[in-house]
Parts: structure tokens; C-alpha cells; sequence
């Protein structure tokens, strides 16, 4: 009776280790997901997610996402989470703009992506089964910061999420230095997922600078081509 | 009170608005700006209530950037005077509706287009509009110059004389006259 109180019917309680069981498992299904990385220096960051592209007649799923003409985010675990955390952040970031008239720093957004995310580990729902890693300039300098199922937020200058997240942040560890040049940074992200996945693989970069203070996908993104739809 | 004029020409759209913001019978400002762009392909002139005018530009802009993310390709000219019109439609629909008369004008993928979007939710479509207390006085002049391939020069000097007439005799209307010109390749650089 007590083991199926704990394990079965109030999974969302303390188990008797003082572990949220269902936060864990949140975080066991985002490291089931694409390899997906964040580095930055002081004058970029990049995001750069593995794409899996399993199938010829398969078109590539989007991993890299523009959130605010300054800030990006990519993420891993279940797409459908990683999609709709993005528009919560993507919305936020407007409302800012309407409330302030200025774009939203990125302390704030993660903040309220922590938030949002805290939420979902309180009461009888399913946290949401994603990581993000957002990427952005704002009057402080170029941010990074990673956001865990649990709501916990991470700052720093790489970080790596989803399958073998630990190999790679080990490429990223030690092929990091502070005056790395853009190119050289994707290529790091790059050999990092590759050396997972092997060669040849599909990645989705996108890139911040201090310069731009744009947030642009790297290859083109895949934008569909822009019609007018006929209305009245 | 406000004169606002959007004209289509062959190369693009010309707006044009005075400078003047009335309050009552006394003039309020002498320096407002009654031009706003919603991107670089995309702009609107205001007249009526300018809080509720700003308000709805800034709302339209926040709408419009989460659609363009969403989907991954700007908004045509006509589905921002739409989404224009049914938030103002909403409000009045609601008990509170926004006191405005706008001109919506842009270049898509279809070329330039003028609309014009009431307080009640309308909106309606020609070659050139006008709106605000002046309009009357302004498409008395557009209706005497504009011809269809009108460039964008002759646009911007039409749209100014426009202002200029109705300012001579409409007393909410004054102070100067701005100029807005939209080219047909913007649509190019935001798509």
C-alpha cells in the first residue's frame, strides 16, 4: 500500500529518497533526445543541434528557433515540448516589448521560462519533457543559459544536452577558449556532435554576435517561400 | 481631428500625414508623428485618439512578429489590416472601442496596397485613401492629380499636396506634413 502511494498513484510527491520521481524522469527523456549545444565567448554564441533526418522523403525537423530579433534557443527532448516552451518564451518576449517598449533582456526570459517550468513540477501534471539552451545579446552582453525540466536555470560559456550530452561537453571542454573565432566555435560544435553521431551528420547552427545584435539562423534556416493568400 | 493619406504607385506606397495633435479647440502639440512602420515593407498613419492609436500600432507589431516567427514569412498588406481590424472590431464589439481611423499601406508579393481601418472594424481597399477630419479637403485634390503608374516622386509629391490643402482648411489639421515611402523590393528584404 505505501509503495504503490509513492511509485503509482502520487508520483508527483517526494519519493522517500526526497527525489521528485517525475522531474528525474523529465530529465532521463531529454537526455534520450538529439545532441544539442550552446557555446558562447564575449563577442557570439552559437546553438548548434543535431537534426535527424532519418528518411529521404523526410523533411528535416526545425531545431534552432528564433525567439526575438536578439535572442534564440534551441532544445532536446520531446519536440512537442521544446515547440510549445518556445512559443510561451516567444509570446513573453512580445509582451515585454509591449509593457517596456524595449526587447526583453535575457535574464528575464529565462527567468520566466524557469518559472513556467517550475509550475508543471508542483501538482498532478507532466513537467514538460525538455531542456532549452537560449542564446541572446542584451545590455549586459552575449548570454547563454540552459533551462532543465526542474525550472533550474544554468549560466555559462558551453553547455551540451540530449544523447551523449556528456561526451560532447567533454570536445567542447577542451577544445574551448575565450578568444575562439566564430568559425571556429561551429566547427567545435560541429566535431563535437559529430564525433557522436559520426560524420556527415545534419546540424542546425544558429549565431548571435555583439556586432549584429541579431539572432540568425546560420544555414538559411528553412523558411518556406513567402506567398500572399488570396482573401474577399 | 488629422489628415493621414496613403497613395499606391507603380515602384511602391507613399503615406503622408500633418504634425499637428489637437486637444479640444487648443492645439496640443505642433510635433507629433502620425507615421509608423510595422516592419520595413509595412507602415500605418494614425488619426483619432493617439493613445489608442499607439497602443494598437504597438499591439500589431507584437502580433505580427509572433505570426512571422510562427510561420516563418512576414504578413501581406492585407492580413495586417485584417488582424488590425478585428482587434478593433473586438473592442467594440466589447464596450470599448478604440477611437481610430487608420491607414494601413505596404508592399507583399502582389505589389503595393493601401487600406484604410475604422473604428468599427471596416476595412476597404483603393488606389488612394485618406482619412482623419481632413480627408474630405485631401481626396478633393487626390481625385483632381492621381492617375493609375503614377511613380513614387510624383506619389510623394501628390500625398503633400494633399496635406497641405486640407491644413488650409480644416483647423484640426496643421503644422507641418510628413512623407513616408514604402519600395516595392522592401517586400524582397523582409520575405
Amino acid at each position: 500500500m505505501a509503495m504503490e502511494a509513492q511509485g503509482g498513484r502520487m508520483p508527483f510527491f517526494y519519493s522517500p529518497e526526497g527525489r521528485l520521481l517525475q522531474v528525474d524522469y523529465a530529465l532521463q527523456a531529454v537526455n534520450r533526445g538529439s545532441t544539442t549545444i550552446g557555446l558562447k565567448t564575449k563577442d557570439f554564441a552559437v546553438l548548434s543541434s543535431h537534426v535527424k533526418p532519418t528518411r529521404n522523403l523526410l523533411e528535416p525537423a526545425e531545431k534552432v528557433f528564433v525567439v526575438d530579433e536578439h535572442v534564440g534557443a534551441t532544445g532536446s527532448g520531446y519536440i512537442g515540448d521544446v515547440n510549445s516552451l518556445v512559443d510561451e518564451i516567444r509570446i513573453q518576449a512580445q509582451r515585454h516589448r509591449l509593457v517596456y517598449d524595449i526587447p526583453i533582456d535575457v535574464g528575464s526570459l529565462a527567468r520566466h521560462l524557469g518559472q513556467y517550468l517550475h509550475n508543471f513540477t508542483l501538482y498532478t501534471v507532466r513537467p514538460f519533457g525538455a531542456s532549452l539552451i537560449l542564446a541572446g545579446v542584451d545590455p549586459l552582453g552575449i548570454q547563454l543559459v540552459q533551462i532543465d525540466p526542474s525550472g533550474t536555470t544554468f549560466r555559462g560559456n558551453g553547455f551540451a544536452i540530449g544523447a551523449g550530452s556528456d561526451e560532447a561537453l567533454d570536445v567542447l571542454t577542451k577544445g574551448y577558449r575565450e578568444d575562439l573565432k566564430l568559425a571556429d566555435a561551429i566547427a567545435l560544435n560541429t566535431r563535437a556532435i559529430e564525433s557522436l553521431n559520426g560524420g556527415g551528420t545534419a546540424i542546425e547552427h544558429g549565431v548571435v554576435t555583439r556586432d549584429t545584435g541579431k539572432f540568425a539562423h546560420q544555414n538559411g534556416g528553412k523558411a518556406p517561400k513567402p506567398s500572399t493568400p488570396k482573401t474577399n | 481631428m488629422t489628415t493621414t493619406i496613403g497613395i499606391t504607385c507603380s515602384d511602391g506606397v507613399v503615406l503622408a500625414a500633418d504634425k499637428r495633435a489637437s486637444k479640444g479647440f487648443f492645439v496640443g502639440s505642433k510635433a507629433v508623428n502620425k507615421l509608423f512602420m510595422l516592419d520595413d515593407a509595412t507602415a500605418v498613419a494614425i488619426a483619432g485618439q493617439m493613445s489608442d492609436a499607439e497602443y494598437l500600432v504597438n499591439l500589431a507589431k507584437a502580433e505580427r512578429r509572433l505570426i512571422t516567427l510562427r510561420r516563418g514569412y512576414p504578413l501581406s498588406v492585407h492580413e495586417s489590416a485584417r488582424l488590425i481590424s478585428n482587434i478593433v472590431y473586438n473592442g467594440m464589439k466589447s464596450y470599448n472601442p478604440f477611437y481610430v481611423e487608420l491607414v494601413v499601406a505596404g508592399v507583399d508579393g502582389e505589389g503595393p496596397h493601401v487600406y484604410t481601418a475604422d473604428m468599427s472594424g471596416a476595412i476597404t481597399s483603393e488606389p488612394f485613401m485618406a482619412s482623419g477630419s481632413g480627408s474630405p479637403l485631401a481626396y478633393g485634390v487626390m481625385e483632381q492629380g492621381f492617375r493609375l503608374g503614377l511613380n513614387l516622386d510624383a506619389g510623394k509629391q501628390l500625398a503633400e499636396q494633399a496635406v497641405r490643402a486640407a491644413m488650409e482648411r480644416d483647423p484640426g489639421s496643421g503644422n507641418g506634413v510628413d512623407v513616408l515611402a514604402v519600395r516595392n523590393d522592401a517586400w524582397r528584404e523582409v520575405a
